[in-house]
């Protein structure tokens, strides 16, 4: 009996390595800066971690899908930079959706390019990162874009306001997480992207449409990037063309944290957002502590291999494997 | 016969002579990254106006990219076009010194413009042109600390400062000049943090949002630009702490707004226009053999809600 149970143990606990080590960090945190669990502190991360977290949500599904998307940190450059400018030029009301249908078109030819041409997809975002960076400098001259009447705009609902005293970006976020956690999970939409991951030629004779289902997983990817350019417009109702530049590596840092196969196949979205949530508290948790800051990059590195190894090692039920 | 001859002779030189030094001076210039900010974006384009309005001007304007590759690059076609004289904005304060040696060695002055290359290359270059970064932050150090004996906090104020890119000399210079200036001129101010914003607006509003649940009392923010002064400017209202006093350096639009907006206290107005224009102008007299001092700043002054009336709002 006392066996049984410290194998269902041991069985949670393989299934969970990355939220043992959340907790472990969140409790290191807490010892050392008692301000970091204040809901206050909280809402902040969650607010700002929302943005790299909606854009992680549609990577996931790339990811699963066998692929790589490393130019999601360009395309939500431009889709802010599109939708502040079409904001002063359209109003709000008609700039989200045309800002959406202009990001989705670079979405679908992404797609069409590594899911119907079957073109590595390494190549073809790491191409498109820097024709869409190219893109967006061209569409704004280079220029900074603002908005121009920042307080007669509803626009800044988005990523200022709140509703039943939750921040409004972590409301999108998480219900865009339950949603397309339950698409990937419980669809026959979902069933295919872990098939075509897992064993591309498999799913082709099984009948699954793969070149359609990655195609689909773009556009999950690009309908993300364009909510996460939307939610950062409207937090600051002005940016810099930079604005995504490097969040790509990141929003990967975090999908892969949270467990998902770079070679396609495994991976959920609720690890994807536990990978998220880590990454946004130890950013905030090394301010609070107050280290300084050349040594926080070395630190953020320790602490992501750790969370990496902590997971692996309760998969394997032992901290180390002599034999690989 | 003879004073004909030498008459003629000496016209000629005079002729010569004139031909000479109306003789228009090509001047090439590789810039860092144009159209990655807008500063660089306007600076370009005043360069171009600045050239096009002097007819003895002639100018070959090349973007690095910010490539440190390419930039060298442009480089030796600038040196193979011979031109008469370089202006660069390094995308890399060390890496670009062999290229400005080949340069110099070629009898070609090169200028620097906007930010220095390192001391080591300092032999080979005629003169740097740009703002002075340490006096930016120590004008930005007196117009909180002259803010702060206004209120009368002078005594206890507590100020966190939000630096540009590790790493970035701009951002060393003026982190630098802000923290000597500060407790010659306010020996009572303490700086409680300092963490980078890395000259951008989203990540400065996060590292913001921080301070002020590590901090309970915050007066002051110095933000090593506008642009993060900004962002950090809406964390504090998101989170509806008010009474902060915010300075930035290189005013940016949206700074000014937020100046006029009574939000935003005080900048360091450096104009591209001017940095660009006293680029090519130190280049000119370079060229024309006047004595220009090797560290050749264009004046940065102070802004505030107070002054700011006397400025047009920066068009970037």
């Amino acid at each position: 009996m006392a066996t049984m149970t410290k194998q269902r143990i041991a069985q949670i606990l393989a299934k969970q390595g990355i939220l043992i080590a959340f907790a472990v960090f969140m409790l290191a945190f807490t010892i050392a800066n008692p301000k970091f669990i204040t809901v206050d502190n909280v809402f902040s991360v969650v607010r700002s971690s929302a943005i790299l977290g909606v854009m992680a949500l549609g990577v996931t599904f790339v990811v699963i899908s066998g692929n790589l998307d490393l130019s999601v940190g360009s395309m939500m450059s431009f889709s802010t930079i599109v939708v502040l400018d079409l904001h002063d030029k359209l109003g709000p009301l008609m700039a989200i959706p045309a800002m959406f249908a202009m990001t989705l078109c670079l979405a679908a030819f992404i797609g069409f390019l590594v899911g119907y041409l079957r073109l590595n997809s390494l190549i073809v975002t790491l191409g498109m990162l820097s024709a869409i960076h190219g893109l967006t400098l061209t569409y704004s001259g280079g220029q900074n874009m603002d908005i121009a009447n920042k307080t007669g705009t509803w626009f800044g609902v988005f990523g200022q306001g709140s509703a039943l005293g939750i921040p409004v970006p972590i409301l999108i976020f998480a219900g865009l997480a339950a949603f397309l956690g339950l698409v990937l999970a419980k669809t026959p939409f979902g069933r295919k992207v872990y098939a075509v991951g897992g064993n591309g030629t498999a799913a082709t004779f099984s009948g699954i449409r793969r070149a359609r289902t990655v195609f689909m997983c773009y556009l999950i990817s690009g309908a993300c990037v364009a909510t996460a350019g939307l939610i950062q417009a409207s937090r600051s109702l002005g940016s810099q063309n930079t604005v995504g530049q490097g969040l790509e590596l990141q929003v990967l840092a975090a999908v892969i944290l949270g467990g998902a196969s770079l070679l396609g196949g495994s991976g959920t979205v609720f690890k994807t957002v536990i990978g998220v949530l880590i990454l946004g508290f130890i950013q905030n948790g090394l301010l609070l502590v107050g280290l300084q800051f050349y040594v926080q990059f070395v630190v953020t590195w320790v602490i992501i291999i750790l969370a990496v190894w902590l997971d692996i090692a309760a998969k394997r039920g032992k901290l180390w494997s002599p034999i690989a | 016969m003879k004073l004909r001859h030498i008459l003629a002779a000496s016209t000629a030189f005079l002729a010569l002579a004139g031909t000479a030094s109306a003789e228009t001076m090509k001047i090439g210039i590789t810039q860092n990254n144009v159209g990655v900010d807008s500063y660089q974006t306007t600076y370009e384009k005043a360069f171009i106006a600045a050239a096009k309005a002097n007819p003895d001007v002639e100018t070959v304007v090349l973007d690095a990219g910010g490539d440190v590759a390419r930039q060298i690059a442009q480089m030796e076609d600038l040196i193979q076009q011979d031109v008469d004289a370089i202006i660069i904005w390094p995308t890399n304060g060390e890496a670009v010194i062999p290229a400005v040696r080949k340069a110099h060695q070629a009898g070609i002055p090169v200028i620097v413009t906007n930010s220095n290359i390192a001391e080591a290359g300092f032999d080979f270059a005629a003169s740097f042109s740009g703002p002075d970064n340490i006096t930016q932050g120590a004008r930005a150090a007196e117009i909180m600390c002259d803010k702060f004996k206004d209120m009368g906090i002078d005594g206890e104020a507590r100020v966190v400062h939000i630096t540009g890119q590790p790493g970035y000399t701009t951002a060393i210079e003026r982190a630098k000049g802000f923290e000597d200036r500060l407790p010659e001129v306010c020996p009572d101010v303490t700086v409680v943090d300092t963490q980078p914003g890395d000259w951008n607006r989203e990540k400065s509003q996060q590292v913001m949002e921080a301070f002020l649940v590590k901090y309970d009392d915050i007066d002051g923010v110095y933000a090593g630009d506008d642009n993060m002064g900004v962002g950090a400017l809406n964390a504090a209202k998101a989170a509806g702490r008010d009474g902060i006093i915010f300075v930035g350096a290189t005013n940016f639009a949206v700074g000014y707004e937020a100046m006029a907006a009574g939000d935003y206290w005080g900048s360091i107005y450096q104009s591209p226009v001017d940095d660009a224009e006293a680029a090519l102008q130190t280049a000119i007299d370079v060229l024309e053999g006047k004595e220009v001092p090797f560290l050749n700043y264009f004046d940065t002054p102070k802004i505030t809600q107070d002054n700011m009336g006397e400025y047009e709002k920066p068009v970037f």
